[in-house]
């Protein structure tokens, strides 16, 4: 009888005491792999609709989000699907905006046309469609689109709308590396959020620019419940982007553990890194390689982690606690008196579990890597002896909360671009001596980073920023120089973009814009296009007849009478037929924007 | 004689005199003017129409918004509940039409077939019954009242409730509001925070929420 007690009250003790260590995790979202659809004309085409829905995140109203393609067999409720691309391969993107309001798509990390690129010129009105196309140049890499309008783009942003673009090669394909999307492959979009107490609505101010709860691809990551990856006990592959508004991350692995980065903004680097710390700041990229081989399967030990703390900055770049390096703004219980954020965040100035990692059995279905190479790609980087022209680039603004300046500027869509000209090998210098750090992004090339001054990283080219970068973080009074040639496209109307990556900075007018010019003469005529079109009325297909066979068309939009915009068509292939079936019948008007002379003309038709 | 006369005329100057102290300051007075508008019937409806009604619930919705099309069976159900009570709910869309095209008067149409309304809906097209009740999401609810003298006064705006994904689970606002009204009690909560799609007035700049 007495150890029939006595074993009950132990059982008892051990039931306690065990289910005050329970911790619960929510499976971590991939967002689905969106191939295309290959036509027999070769052209690979991709659906996508940004659209508005809801997400029940907290106890109480369901948020509002912002998600791609909510259709009926994917109901993305944050962010859209990874497309994934071939080099070489031709595309056409159509893209819907049923967002309540305009909208863009910018292709980051994209080699192509300005008229492509989906930034702030290239405004998709709601309800709208978008046709963008062209062959795909860049080598593997993991890219990324979001929305870019000017003034809401970190509005847009924080809803959610975006997703990553992987393009794949055959010098990456060569390597044994992992790429079983999905199961040793994954794509981590990081950032946070606020969620505002009455309407559970993720707040997308000034004061609310640094999240309090992780997101990783969407799922709510908490100390209550963490998002959690099941991975495989072998080598596994992580596409890293920095999602966040402002904030940065000094990332590595709960146990310390070393690490591999194999992959920049631009591509892979020529051989893995090894770092126990990496510096991800916003719109940056990394991929990177992490030995599970010598975990043991079913434990949920490891997280994901934020080294955010004064104390761990401080050890990755000493001095780097000073006001400006994201991250160690105030926290919730001590605003800063500093001129920063008005409410600090739950997770500023702390070391924070990004998502939990459970180990799995190795893979079977896919050979697993269970090795880190030794060596990855071949990659000729510029360098100063290359250089053809010389800019500087200088930042301002900030004080008394003013807003930020690239070149004493504030943006605006009619401002005068700086000109590049095509093959150009340009070296541009960006001097930040600022009061905040910045995360400069360019658009259309990548850039090598050939040096450093000042600040808290002084002359020191990190070891894992040595590859083909888009964006780069300069700290308080520092100083970056890099290398970038503008090649294969040229468009003297339309301008690419340069601008800090810190939403916030960029909507209120960090940002300037350039155009490659190439060598083509601009016909200074302006004189009507003349065309026909044909059959009109339509029902699916409308063809252009052009009195002049040397046309070439640079534009089509197509709008109701009343001017709601309907069809955005860059640089359309209209020799056979617009496609015009999606329309609802009603009369429209086609604009043709002539290449040569940028003139418009316009003739009325019926979509019967 | 002179004496009741003077005493009248006192007794008058002084009625009129509280009349104009007690007048309601004109802040307080949020009262709805009558509107009319085309139901998707095709029938104009104006609240004058509504003889015996003791109040309204306008709800401001549209075709598109996820967060909108959530409540149409709980809309439904309130609409049928409420008017053997002498309550009406209307629903109002006032979207941009040029702007949207999914807010169009045929989409409409097919929305009610589709939902089974059991209550007007109607097209507020130049926007101004959205600009009297300053609306800006869809759905966003209103309750208005006939107080003492005949007129239409705000008495709730706000979510429908605090669930839109589960239904029945959270608080609702809208049916709480209309109950006490009903019961002669005040509205407990008479403003609630509400979520949804933003309505864009044209020719006015707003940044997306």
């Amino acid at each position: 009888m007495k150890s029939k007690k006595i074993f009950i009250i132990s059982a008892l003790f051990l039931l306690a005491t065990n289910s005050s260590f329970s911790q619960t995790y929510t499976s971590l979202n991939i967002p689905e792999a969106y191939y295309g659809v290959t036509g027999t004309d070769g052209v690979t085409n991709f659906v996508l609709n940004m659209d508005e829905n809801l997400k029940q995140y907290r106890t109480g109203q369901a948020t509002v989000t912002g998600a791609v393609n909510i259709g009926t067999a994917t109901t993305n409720t944050f962010w859209g699907p990874t497309m994934i691309i071939n080099k070489d391969q031709a595309i056409k993107m159509h893209v819907t905006n049923n967002l309540n309001e305009s909208s863009t798509i910018h292709w980051h990390g994209m080699h192509l046309p300005a008229i492509m690129d989906g930034g702030p010129h290239q405004i998709i009105a709601a309800g709208a469609l978008w046709e963008p196309y062209w062959t795909v140049k860049n080598q593997a890499a993991t890219l990324w689109y979001h929305p870019h309008l000017h003034t809401t783009t970190q509005a847009q942003v924080t809803k959610g709308v975006g997703g990553f673009i992987i393009v794949k090669d055959a010098a990456e394909a060569a390597l044994a590396l992992p790429r079983t999307y999905g199961i040793d492959d994954i794509p981590l979009a990081i950032t946070s959020r606020r969620f505002l107490s009455t309407t559970n609505a993720m707040s997308a101010t000034l004061s609310d620019n640094y999240g309090d709860y992780v997101m990783v691809n969407g799922t709510l990551s908490t100390t209550t419940n963490y998002a959690q990856a099941t991975l495989p006990k072998q080598v596994v592959r992580m596409r890293i982007l920095n999602g966040e508004i402002q904030r940065g991350y000094n990332l590595g692995f709960s146990d310390n553990r070393t690490f591999y980065v194999i992959g920049n903004d631009g591509g892979l680097l020529n051989a893995p890194v090894a770092v126990t710390r990496l510096a991800v700041q916003t719109g940056e990229r990394f991929e990177i390689l992490v030995n599970l081989s010598n975990d043991t399967v079913g434990s949920q030990t490891l997280y994901l982690k934020a080294y955010n703390s004064a104390t761990e900055l401080n050890a990755l770049t000493p001095g780097s606690n000073a006001f400006g390096w994201p991250g160690n703004e105030g926290n919730a219980s001590t605003p800063t008196g500093n001129s920063g954020p008005l409410n600090g965040g739950l997770l500023n100035n702390v070391d924070f579990n990004i998502m939990n990692i459970q180990i799995a059995a190795a893979t079977t279905a896919s050979t697993p890597i269970t090795t880190i190479p030794t060596a990855l790609i071949s990659n000729t980087y510029w360098a100063t002896t290359d250089v053809t022209n010389s800019r500087t680039i200088t930042v301002g603004g900030g004080n008394g909360g003013t807003a930020f300046t690239l070149d004493g500027s504030l943006y605006s869509t009619t401002m005068t671009p700086k000109t590049v000209n095509l093959n150009a090998i340009e070296k541009w210098t960006i001097v930040n001596n600022n009061i905040f750090g910045h995360a400069f992004h360019l658009h259309d090339v990548f850039f090598k980073i050939i040096s450093r001054s000042g600040g808290n990283i002084g002359t020191t080219i990190r070891t894992f920023e040595q590859g083909w970068k888009d964006s780069v973080w300069i700290p308080i009074n520092g100083t970056v120089t890099f290398i970038a040639k503008f090649d294969d496209y040229s468009d003297s109307t339309w301008p690419y973009m340069y601008h800090c990556h810190a939403l916030t900075h960029e909507d209120e007018g960090m940002m300037g814009q350039f155009t490659v010019n190439g060598t083509m003469a601009t016909n200074e005529n302006s004189v009507k296009t003349i065309f026909s079109l044909y059959p009109n009325p339509t029902t699916d297909k409308l063809f252009i007849n052009l009195s002049d066979a040397s046309t070439e068309i640079y534009y089509i939009t197509i709008t109701t009478l009343e001017g709601r915009v309907a069809m955005m068509l860059p640089k359309p292939q209209w020799q056979n037929g617009i496609d015009i079936s999606s329309l609802s019948s009603g009369v429209y008007l086609l604009k043709l924007t002539d290449e040569k002379t940028k003139s418009v003309t316009t003739k009325k038709f019926i979509k019967n | 004689m002179k004496k009741s006369a003077l005493c009248f005329g006192i007794l008058s100057l002084c009625f009129t005199l509280l009349s104009f102290a007690l007048r309601p300051l004109p802040e307080e007075d949020k009262s709805i003017k009558n509107f009319k508008l085309k139901s998707t019937e095709n029938k104009m409806v104006s609240l004058s129409d509504y003889k015996n009604a003791k109040g309204f619930i306008i709800v401001f919705t549209c075709n598109k918004c996820p967060m909108a099309k959530l409540y149409s069976e709980r809309l439904n159900l309130m609409s049928l509940k409420f008017r053997t009570q002498g309550v009406y709910l209307l629903a109002v869309n006032s979207m941009d039409t040029v702007a949207y095209k999914e807010e169009s008067f045929k989409l409409m149409q097919k929305k009610v077939l589709k939902e089974k309304t059991t209550f007007p809906y109607l097209q507020d097209k130049k926007q101004v019954v959205a600009k009297q009740f300053k609306a800006i999401n869809t759905p966003q609810a209103f309750v208005i009242w006939k107080n003492k003298s005949g007129k239409w006064v705000q008495k709730y705006e706000g979510v429908i409730d605090d669930s839109a994904l589960e239904p029945k689970k959270g608080n609702n606002y809208l049916e709480k509001a209309v109950d006490e009204l009903l019961q002669n009690k005040p509205v407990s909560n008479p403003i609630t925070e509400s979520v949804g799609c933003r309505i864009f007035y044209r020719g006015v700049f707003d940044k997306m929420r």
